[in-house]
């Protein structure tokens, strides 16, 4: 199983992410190197994905199993937003050159912490594949590819969320675990 | 002036499209070119695009901007255009100048929107190559949405492409590969 960096769960860490998380314009935190051992399955097979003017990309389970779903993570989710969470789903996803998702109102719905895993090796900030998160009256949220970092945002009714057009020129894949949870 | 007031035969598939090659003579391509030259241009992005455009030309009075909305939109050459489509009378156009360089990029979508009948670009960019990219790609979309490139057109200088607008018209503008400047007047022909 998958572990949590033990620096995540120190009191001085958590008590700080509970501030950073509350105190932004979308809620929002980003951990980098958060698991220090990290047990994925990279092999785990993708399928294709489309509906044109949407999405272009693959999807499948996700690279860290039931991890998202483990007592330890949920703990984690927990204490460091405040929040109390119900696991809904899971999904590996990938990106390759030329593939993309855009904000929809198809993604319309309620209350919602998105959980993203990033896998992605040796990108450029050039070729894009960067998520971006958007709410009503406020900048958007630009999320760029790191790996082993995660991102826990809070989206509210009406915000949506994409992962950017990926450049024909890249050399890499963008490679994500997706995990929603619903707010109890 | 234009140098033509006919249109060839439209293609049907993936949907109504053609091109007009030789557009413009050479004395309003000048003209045309020039102007669009002097004009400035804001960098405008999204989830969905990538590119520089123009204020809306439509009601900016200039000589260039007067002789391509006479030639783009008089009476005589939107009845030719309704007429090459077999739609009803067009009633107007609207354009701006848009620029894609290195890196934009137009996702694919259909351009519904309401009022647009027949969408149009005018190219304006010389010996525009495939390895560029910034071609206009035309697809085809089944039911669950999922898409086959049918059709990729490498847009040719003084070339004026029109394609009909409907829930089927998915197209896109391929990501700009090399350090050019794609130069094109895109507009609609409105209802």
């Amino acid at each position: 199983m998958s572990e949590i960096n033990f620096y995540y769960l120190e009191k001085p860490t958590i008590s700080n992410l509970n501030r950073i998380f509350e105190s932004a314009d979308i809620p929002f935190i980003r951990l980098s190197k958060f698991l220090s051992q990290e047990n994925s399955n990279m092999e785990t097979k993708l399928s294709r994905d489309e509906k044109i003017g949407f999405y272009k990309r693959n999807i499948g389970k996700a690279h860290l199993g039931n991890f998202w779903k483990s007592k330890e993570f949920l703990n984690f989710l927990k204490i460091g937003t405040g929040l109390n969470l119900k696991f809904r789903s899971s999904e590996g996803q990938s990106y390759e050159p030329g593939d993309y998702s855009l904000l929809h109102s198809e993604e319309f719905e309620k209350k919602r912490l998105v959980v993203v895993y990033d896998f992605t090796n040796n990108w450029n900030i050039e070729w894009g594949g960067h998520d971006i998160y958007t709410s009503p009256n406020k900048d958007p949220l630009i999320c760029n590819r790191d790996s082993g970092t995660l991102m826990l945002t809070l989206l509210d009714e009406g915000d949506y969320s994409c992962t950017r057009y990926v450049s024909l020129k890249s050399e890499s894949t963008v490679k994500i675990d997706k995990i929603i949870f619903d707010l109890e | 002036m234009r140098k033509t007031n006919s249109i060839p035969p439209v293609e049907s598939s993936p949907f109504p499209h053609v091109v007009v090659e030789d557009f413009l003579d050479e004395d309003a391509l000048d003209l045309v070119v020039d102007a669009l030259a002097g004009l400035e241009y804001s960098f405008s992005e999204s989830d969905l695009f990538s590119y520089w455009a123009s204020v809306k030309l439509t009601d900016i009075d200039h000589p260039a901007m007067n002789v391509l909305r006479e030639d783009l939109g008089d009476k005589i050459w939107r009845t030719e255009v309704a007429k090459a489509f077999q739609v009803s009378k067009l009633s107007k156009i609207d354009l701006a100048a848009y620029v894609y360089g290195l890196g934009d990029f137009l996702l694919p979508h259909d351009d519904q929107v309401e009022n647009r009948v027949i969408a149009y670009s005018l190219h304006l960019t010389p010996d525009l190559d495939e390895e560029d990219g910034g071609s206009l790609d035309l697809f085809q979309a089944d039911q669950a949405g999922k898409s086959k490139l049918v059709k990729r057109i490498i847009p040719k200088f003084n070339s004026l492409n029109m394609f009909e607008v409907s829930e089927t018209s998915w197209h896109q503008v391929s990501e700009i590969l090399t350090d050019i400047q794609r130069l094109t007047l895109t507009g609609w022909y409105h209802v």
